[in-house]
């Protein structure tokens, strides 16, 4: 069985809608790549698993269990069982990064105080941030917010990780820096959803690539199937753009 | 010009100006405390609530933000009366200031609101917070930090400027103990003098004091003057 299974997922802005029938699905400890051009729907796919963006129709199966986005109960065991991370890193501004760590475990959780901070402290050694716990996000260059970020997500013990565009925001130099700790993650088996641009990356990390555009699946499959040997005209102009450099 | 100041009078009821100073600070933190509580509810109601509440709070911002805050206290010191309601006049004084600092703080709290991120707020429900969280760990700090410098200024207005006016209806805060000891031995330049002295230390105070909570709670550059 499938650890994440989506199954012809719509979602809609208004009278809008971005989402026209998503379905894919990933086994544990895999890595799942959504590319595809800018406002294909990319984001919302992972905005609505996060109960963010409202679906529509369509459904969400996490370990063979259905997730409701119906009410506000369901919606929070979808954001118990997953956690993102976004562009931006939306980082708490007036905490510092122990803080923006231990929020979520401590006062909404409610786990003991003393496991919490221990897990902190190994997740900033994960992402390379031990010298930085009390610091706030202002003092921090935009790959360390990200990788703080990251390391908030993961601070939930999530079973799955979306990350949407996290070195986009970033300066060439620092984009390096966020992957490596993407990379930990997944050599630690961490089931991840991810949105990039880094084609690079993406062939090297994931199991399987989803290219969509204007809110459709176009094709599907491993890295080296997507990437060398698309099978229509618009993966394979896409692919031709991104890849050249 | 030969006028001789005499200060002995004024020192020898100096105790009485201590009285006056310390009812003007606990007006002027009262009526703020107020304030701020009316000022974040009726910025909550401009910013999320449907249309005819957003219009009631307009309609007390304008009205208040545009008439005498003395006005506002004779309001309640003589209308009152005339419908039955008798409050003491330390009463209608603190009631009076607290629902004027109320407008103004809806006015810069709302500002506050407005620049709060709907990207952290969105990070907050993916971590599970509820609407409450949200308010307390996000908006609140949020709020706070970004109106903290016009918060702290507008303190200072109502700690002078507003409780002075209770003068004018019989309480006893620093200036009305002035004007009451005065008027007993013709003494004004002294006590006047002296009481302006009491105003600037008082104000030199809560300056200092806010922008040491300013700096510790929220990280605000301590800018006294
Ligand atoms: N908050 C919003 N309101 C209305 N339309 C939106 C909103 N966010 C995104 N969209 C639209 O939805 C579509 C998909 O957007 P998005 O999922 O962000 O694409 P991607 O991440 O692939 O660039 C785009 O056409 C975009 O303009
Ligand atoms: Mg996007």
């Amino acid at each position: 069985m499938a650890h994440l299974a989506v199954s012809d997922v719509r979602a809609k802005y208004g009278s809008l809608e971005v989402l026209k029938g998503i379905s894919f699905s990933i086994e544990k400890g895999e890595i799942a790549a959504l590319v595809g051009p800018s406002g294909s729907g990319k984001s919302t796919v992972l905005r609505a698993l996060m109960g963010l963006t409202p679906i529509t129709e369509g459904s969400v199966e996490i370990a063979s269990e259905r997730m409701n986005y119906s009410s506000a109960k369901e919606v929070r065991a979808a954001r118990d069982r997953m956690a993102i991370v976004f562009q931006a890193y939306n980082l708490f501004q007036n905490m510092t990064v122990m803080q923006n760590l231990t929020l979520a475990p401590l006062k909404i959780k409610k786990w003991p105080k003393a496991e919490v901070e221990a897990e902190a402290r190994r997740l900033l050694g994960l992402v390379g941030l031990s010298d930085k716990a009390d610091a706030y996000s202002d003092q921090l260059s935009g790959g360390q917010q990200q990788r703080v970020a990251l390391a908030r997500g993961l601070a939930l013990k999530p079973q799955i990780l979306l990350l949407d565009e996290v070195t986009s925001a970033l300066d060439p130099e620092l984009v390096g820096e966020v992957l490596d700790a993407i990379g930990k993650l997944a050599a630690e088996g961490m089931t991840m959803v991810i949105v990039s641009h880094e084609m690079g990356f993406v062939r090297e990390v994931a199991d399987k690539v989803v290219f969509m555009d204007a809110g459709q699946i176009v094709e599907s499959g491993a890295p080296a199937e997507i990437f060398d040997a698309p099978k229509t005209d618009r993966a394979r102009d896409f692919f031709s753009k991104v890849l050249r450099h | 010009m030969n006028y001789r100041f005499q200060f002995g009078v004024v020192w020898d009821n100096f105790h009485e100006l201590l009285e006056g100073a310390w009812l003007t600070f606990q007006l002027g933190v009262f009526a703020f405390a107020g304030g701020a509580l009316i000022g974040l509810f009726c910025a909550a109601v401009k910013t999320y609530a449907p249309r005819p509440f957003r219009f009631i709070v307009d309609a007390y911002v304008v009205f208040i933000t545009n008439t005498p805050a003395l006005i506002q206290i004779y309001f309640l010191y003589f209308g009152l009366p005339e419908v039955g309601l008798r409050w003491s006049n330390e009463a209608c004084l603190l009631i009076g200031l607290t629902l004027n600092a109320g407008a103004y703080l809806t006015l810069i709290l709302r500002a506050g609101f407005i620049s709060a991120r709907i990207t952290e707020i969105e990070a907050g429900q993916t971590l599970g917070m509820s609407l409450l969280q949200q308010v307390r760990y996000i908006i609140v700090p949020h709020i706070a930090k970004a109106v903290y410098p016009a918060l702290a200024n507008f303190f200072i207005v109502v700690l002078v400027m507003g409780t002075s006016v209770g003068a004018l209806i019989g309480v006893d805060e620093l200036t009305g103990q002035a004007i009451n000891l005065s008027s007993v031995n013709y003494r004004w330049l002294e006590y006047f003098t002296v009481v302006a002295g009491m105003y600037v230390v008082l104000t030199f105070i809560a300056s200092i004091g806010l922008a040491l909570l300013g700096q510790w709670a929220f990280r605000v550059k301590a800018r006294i003057f």
